[in-house]
């Protein structure tokens, strides 16, 4: 059997944990720059406020204070959810994180005893030690898993934890589940299968193996298939590592210069390659691309990617910063105001088989970035994001003060809660 | 070969601009052929006494996951020990009961004092500051309350003193 905890709108959640007097209170959560409201409470989705409202048109509803709104603060949801995730990786045999507010569990060995009761408890621990909500579902297999965690979050009977235990159960939950919902489907698949009257994850799982061959002929969906009829198949460690990253944003004003846009493609490149790192993972193709304001129809408007597949796939900043800036360069035009841009890694396969390509490969200077890369982690990890960054991500205007000046105005966060639990100055005061 | 190769692996490992640079897997790697190889014949008397160095993580910090930090403000709990500016680690796992200092949520601030339960039939509960020109808070059912958990130790850099 495997279990999924999720975390119940996990940012909005976090920003709760030091701030008890917003529990029952509507609350959101925004996007990097305050763009658009990323994360919601349940009151909140009760208003009606969707997931993806700019914020100028929140406000617009509801002019009066009556929601409460934050900036992201990834600092602290990233320690409040490590916190949860912890907890749980002690009480079961195996744990995989999936995400920032997800994990999936392995139960094996634990099918005698009550698991109901056990994801219950195990919900009710997590809440008095965090203070986070979390849905548990417990199934065969983990796509089965997940749907059972939705039913978890959506029906306050089973008391944040429902079990797919048996065939019947696993029937019932099938034929309530649209088979939009289900995990590994997607939207574009979903409305494949709508048309040819697939409209439960039930009317799915029904279908002959052969249909499902047939008429989709792709691996996920099989999986999927195999998955939802209780077939255990995809593998967790296929789970844990993300096939691609990207890092893009929306400018709080319009860039003009290349400097400017160089220095924020940089940065993005840089945030790709610790990413990369972190997850011990290496990328073979940096992709970016820059785009202008849509919405100012009276200037031009122009849109480019660009991407290099590198001989030795790498997780080097040095190298995928100037892998992404050397692209840039390529498709940028002068006279456009740029909105928005973007770098993308793609091609990741795990850093320890690299397949290194003879003509490029230098071993020393392969070591030599190693290095380079560990020191700057750890340098940053210890001090704070970005205390230590290449010369290519701080570029200024002649007369400011570097790295500072382009950046303070780049990223807008006029709500952010304190980082409670990351940083001293921020710790919460009690008389 | 082998100790001219160990050292100059050694001198690599130096600390790069004052900052210390060793990773786990590091310290994997150089921790057995560190004292194997280069004291062979002459093992280090100490090693069979070999214990992790005391942590103050491992003494005070009994739910890591469910605890933090919060700085006093104040001198309302000077009789218990807690001075303006102490850092109280709190945690959110030990149960509570009469008698604990904690740090609860009241009205929209946080505050620590002793809890004291002795009251409740009368449908109150009262914090108890450990200052005698403070006055305990009276808590009933028309007041935000909620405890964040139990002051398990109190910390203070004496350098200022």
């Amino acid at each position: 059997m495997y279990a999924i905890i999720d975390c119940d709108n996990c940012y909005v959640s976090c920003e709760r944990v030091f701030r008890p007097d917003l529990n029952g209170k509507p609350v959101c959560v925004l996007s990097n720059n305050d763009g658009c409201v990323v994360a919601r409470s349940n009151e909140a989705k009760a208003l009606g406020i969707k997931a993806g409202l700019p914020y100028y048109q929140l406000k617009e509803r509801f002019p009066n204070g009556e929601i409460t709104v934050f900036s992201s603060n990834y600092e602290l949801y990233g320690d409040i959810t490590d916190r949860v995730m912890s907890l749980v990786r002690k009480a079961v045999p195996a744990f995989y994180r999936y995400s920032i507010d997800e994990g999936f569990c392995d139960l094996s060995g634990m099918e005698n005893s009550n698991l109901k009761q056990w994801g219950e408890d195990i919900s009710a621990f997590i809440w008095k030690a965090t203070r986070m909500p979390v849905s548990i579902g417990i199934a065969p297999t983990k796509t089965l898993a997940k749907m059972a965690s939705h039913y978890a979050k959506h029906y306050k009977g089973y008391n944040h934890c429902c079990l797919i235990g048996t065939d019947e159960q696993r029937i019932k939950a099938l034929q309530g589940y649209d088979i939009e919902e289900v995990w590994g489907v997607g939207r574009r698949y979903a409305t494949r299968l709508k048309t040819m009257g697939v409209k439960t994850a039930y009317d799915f799982a029904c279908h002959a193996n052969s249909w499902v061959h047939a008429t989709l002929n792709n691996v996920v969906a099989m999986n999927t298939w195999k998955e939802l009829n209780a077939i255990d198949c995809i593998p967790m460690d296929n789970l844990s590592k993300k096939k691609s990253i990207c890092i893009s944003r929306s400018f709080p004003g319009m860039v003009t210069d290349i400097d400017a846009l160089r220095t924020s493609i940089a940065n993005f490149a840089a945030r790709c390659a610790e990413k990369l790192r972190r997850q011990q993972s290496v990328a073979q193709i940096v992709n970016i691309f820059i785009d202008t304001n849509h919405f100012r129809e009276d200037l031009p408007q122009y849109w480019n990617m660009a991407e290099e597949r590198l001989l030795t796939p790498t997780n080097s900043t040095q190298q995928i910063v100037q892998t992404a800036t050397r692209c840039m360069e390529r498709i940028f035009r002068q006279g456009y105001h740029y909105k928005r841009a973007g770098v993308i890694v793609m091609g990741i396969c795990p850093d320890n088989g690299i397949q290194t390509n003879f003509i490029d490969y230098d071993a020393e200077r392969h070591e030599k970035m190693k290095r380079l890369d560990k020191v700057l982690d750890k340098i940053n990890r210890e001090y704070g994001s970005e205390t230590i960054v290449l010369g290519s991500q701080q570029y200024s205007k002649p007369g400011s003060k570097g790295k500072a000046d382009v950046f303070k105005d780049s990223i807008k966060h006029d709500f952010r809660s304190p980082c409670y639990t990351t940083r001293w100055s921020d710790i919460p005061e009690a008389t | 070969m082998a100790v001219a190769k160990m050292n100059k692996y050694m001198e690599e490992k130096k600390p790069i601009d004052g900052a210390e640079y060793i990773s786990l897997e590091d310290a994997k790697r150089l921790k057995l052929p560190f004292f194997e190889g280069l004291a062979a014949g002459f093992p280090s008397p100490a090693a069979d006494y070999e214990h992790e160095r005391l942590d103050l993580n491992e003494k005070f910090v009994h739910h890591p996951e469910a605890s933090y930090f919060v700085r006093v403000c104040g001198e309302s709990m000077i009789g218990a020990g807690i001075f303006d500016g102490d850092i109280c680690l709190v945690d959110r796992q030990e149960e509570i009961s009469d008698g604990n200092i904690v740090v609860a949520f009241v009205n929209g601030g946080l505050t620590v004092k002793t809890l004291d339960t002795s009251t409740r039939n009368q449908n109150y509960l009262r914090l108890m500051p450990a200052n005698p020109e403070f006055k305990p808070i009276i808590i009933d059912a028309n007041d935000q309350f909620i405890i964040q958990g139990r002051v398990t130790s109190i910390h203070r850099d004496t350098r200022k003193y």
